[in-house]
């Protein structure tokens, strides 16, 4: 029995560290171990609720913009403060902006490699390569001399010996099924895809000041709109917006999705795996009429239980018997015993280390294993994600998404079934990014015209003070990050934070068996999967790397005695 | 509002503030911006911002990164490096979990990528969550601010 160790080496959410044992070819079990410890909660104990988003901004090096989003939520929430529209607005464009650079980023630069073999793209014809780009879409650089040119430039950097961001790929792999022109089409997409996210994060740094840490406000945003002032949003700065988000939508129609289309009609038998958990829940996300009015969400709210597309549930981050977390197999201890779950309001964070000293070869998976504890909906384990986004907003019936949805399943010609594995997950970060980048275009235009009607209001004062607030309060501020449900939890007390808690998506998706030794996302998604040659698991990235953990990541793999084989980078 | 132009010079500070001393490239941007730099040079606080680092970078001409190392000497250790391709950087520098160092490569397929220069300092393996600096670090950090202040052409502050 061969063990293969996923250790990925990150500090943007923790680092996260993936046994998998392989036998007869396939993974029949694997355990996900967060290696790293987290203090937010420690660290913002006693400071002032307004100035929390500041710091778990730094939660994440990616998601720096929806931590803030669900910090300020939070604060508002725990003090009943309702944003005005413009800020509403403004939240909306740079939470779609995030999203769809952040999945762009993901399916190019983080994804696309367990697909797309580069050295094969050297063996490419590009008259060829032209021909197949022109026929999947009308992206104007698609001429025989422009993959001739781009070929020549990777074959000097092939030569070099400086492989530098292909160095870890597992080059002439069977698993790899694109033709030469399709690997050639998509790494000079990979190069553009380079080109193209650096300007749309701009929109960031318009809105809030700067990036990668723009800035976010209790009652609103920190910008002011004045069509003539130069320090503000002012009609230059919005025609910027504009022109960037038309950029955007050309991108991902003309780009991305025929590109996923075409890779996905290689891996269709990839529809049957990776599938893991059977729940799906989503936060939802994008108010149109106020963060309180979940139903106006265009990502809407909720949770599906065994595949069962035909019900969902309401989830209540307020209710204390809903979401718990969990730290049977997690450093930690409870004052209220280790077994039992608590809601994040009731949330501790004492440190409770049994495990190995690093370097170690293999975790005791008995007991505690991770610095993730365990998050459970109702004590159900959930995945949460595009696809739990997607699933969520098609089984209430929402059309956008079921159209989307529909027409892609018609166009690879797989079952609805497919949805639930490593390529639905893969397709449906897709397919919301096509909705999303439309979405980010209409609350452009909303505030425009909003703007023009004389509504230039970005903040309510009203509660800021905190001589106003309750002495003692509660809130939460519940979004989705690209890669899933995010929530913060807050107590406030005597107008300081008395408790903080994140419960973070990675920690829904890659954390540890809960007490009943149920399995989360990630390890219930690998049971099943095939591992054609062990030294190179390129199907245990496939399908990690499908769920877009922000994390760059090393694998060990062991022999069956558990001897060190080699050990592989990958990002 | 940041500049969207062309700059001469970046200097960009990189870590987690609050994982102490891992934020110490961050920490040296705090004790930098209260410096009055000439036109065309530019401090960020990069964070950990991966992806995000790509703009800025490839409108700079040159870069300044600095940057925690676990590299097994003292704490406060300052190594300067002149990196050319990803595997040139140390192999525990933070900044390589986020894939960034990696990404350079990719400049070299754009073209025109700019001249890197690394402030590497060297921290203890295990940090805990907490804002600011150890004493170890600490003294090294006037240190780094006066390299860095000469590495750009501005003799260091009276």
């Amino acid at each position: 029995m061969a063990r293969v160790v996923v250790d990925p080496i990150t500090r943007i959410e923790g680092h996260l560290r993936i046994e998998a044992v392989i036998e007869g070819g396939k993974i029949t079990d694997a355990y996900s171990s967060g290696t790293m410890v987290r203090g937010f909660e420690k660290i913002l104990k006693g400071r002032d609720p307004r100035d929390a988003w500041a710091f778990v901004e730094r939660a994440c090096g990616v998601c720096t913009t929806v931590h803030a989003l669900a910090s300020v939520r939070t604060v508002e929430d725990a003090l009943k403060i309702s944003v005005p529209k413009n800020a509403e607005l403004i939240r909306n464009i740079m939470f779609c902006t995030q999203m769809v650079q952040d999945h762009v980023v993901h399916f190019y630069h983080l994804h696309a490699l367990d697909w797309v073999d580069i050295v094969s793209a050297l063996k490419a014809d590009p008259a060829a390569t032209s021909s197949l780009a022109q026929s999947i879409s009308n992206w104007p650089k698609s001429s025989p001399g422009y993959f001739s040119d781009l070929q020549k430039r990777l074959k000097t950097f092939v030569d070099s010996g400086q492989l530098g961001i292909f160095a870890n790929g597992y080059w002439g792999h069977p698993a790899y099924k694109l033709p030469p022109e399709a690997n050639l089409m998509a790494v000079a997409h990979y190069l553009e895809a380079l080109e193209w996210q650096k300007e749309i994060v701009k929109v960031h740094t318009i809105f809030g000041g700067k990036n990668p840490h723009p800035n976010y406000l209790v009652g609103g945003v920190p910008c002011s709109i004045n069509l003539e002032d130069v320090n503000a949003i002012n009609t230059e700065r919005l025609n910027h917006v504009g022109k960037l988000i038309k950029d955007a939508m050309t991108f991902v129609n003309q780009v991305y999705i025929p590109d996923l289309m075409a890779i996905a009609g290689f891996y269709k038998d990839w529809g049957a795996i990776g599938g893991g958990l059977r729940n799906y829940m989503a936060y939802g996300d994008l108010p149109t009429a106020g963060y309180n009015q979940p139903e106006s969400f265009k990502f809407p709210r909720g949770a599906i239980l065994d595949r069962n597309l035909n019900e969902v549930y309401d989830v209540n981050g307020r209710d204390g018997e809903e979401i718990k977390e969990y730290i049977s197999h997690s450093w930690y201890k409870y004052t209220v015993g280790d077994e039992k779950g608590l809601h994040p309001w009731n949330g501790e964070t004492e440190f409770n280390f049994t495990g190995p000293k690093p370097p170690f070869e293999q975790l005791d998976v008995e007991g505690k294993y991770s610095w993730l504890k365990t998050p459970r909906w109702k004590d159900h384990p959930m995945e949460v994600g595009p696809l739990a986004r997607v699933l969520v907003a098609y089984a209430r019936g929402n059309a956008e998404v079921k159209e989307v949805v529909t027409e892609t399943l018609a166009k690879l010609a797989v079952p609805v079934d497919a949805l639930f594995s490593t390529l639905g997950r893969t397709a449906a970060r897709g397919l919301e990014t096509k909705l999303v980048v439309n979405w980010l275009k209409g609350f452009y235009d909303d505030l425009l015209a909003n703007i023009k009607s004389g509504q230039v209001s970005t903040f309510t004062r009203e509660k800021w003070d905190p001589s106003t607030w309750p002495a003692e309060c509660e809130g939460v501020g519940m979004t989705e990050a690209p890669r899933g449900a995010l929530a913060h939890w807050i107590r406030i007390k005597d107008g300081k934070i008395d408790n903080y808690q994140l419960v973070v998506p990675s920690t829904w998706n890659a954390s540890p068996r809960d007490a009943k030794g149920q399995r989360s996302a990630y390890e219930e998604s690998l049971v099943g999967t095939p591992v054609a040659n062990s030294e190179q698991p390129v199907e245990i990235l496939r399908t990690i790397h499908s769920f877009d953990p922000c994390l760059a990541c090393a694998v060990h793999l062991y022999d069956p005695e558990g001897r060190h084989i080699h050990r592989v980078e990958f990002n | 509002m940041s500049n969207t132009n062309q700059c001469d010079v970046l200097i960009l500070g990189i870590g987690n503030m609050l994982m102490g001393d891992e934020g110490v490239g961050v920490h040296i941007i705090e004790k930098l911006s209260s410096i009055e730099l000439p036109e065309g040079v530019e401090c960020l606080d990069g964070g950990t911002g991966s992806f995000l680092l790509l703009e800025p970078m490839q409108r700079a001409r040159r870069v300044v990164l600095i940057d925690a190392t676990i590299d097994g000497q003292p704490p406060g250790t300052v190594t300067r490096l002149t990196p050319k391709y990803a595997k040139d950087y140390p192999r525990t520098l933070t900044a390589h979990d986020i894939g960034l160092k990696d990404l350079l490569d990719a400049f070299y397929l754009l073209g025109d990528p700019p001249e890197v220069t690394l402030y590497a300092v060297s921290i203890a393996p295990l940090q805990e969550m907490r804002i600011g600096v150890s004493p170890e670090v600490e003294r090294s950090v006037g240190r780094i601010v006066e390299l860095v202040l000469e590495d750009v052409g501005i003799g260091a502050p009276a």
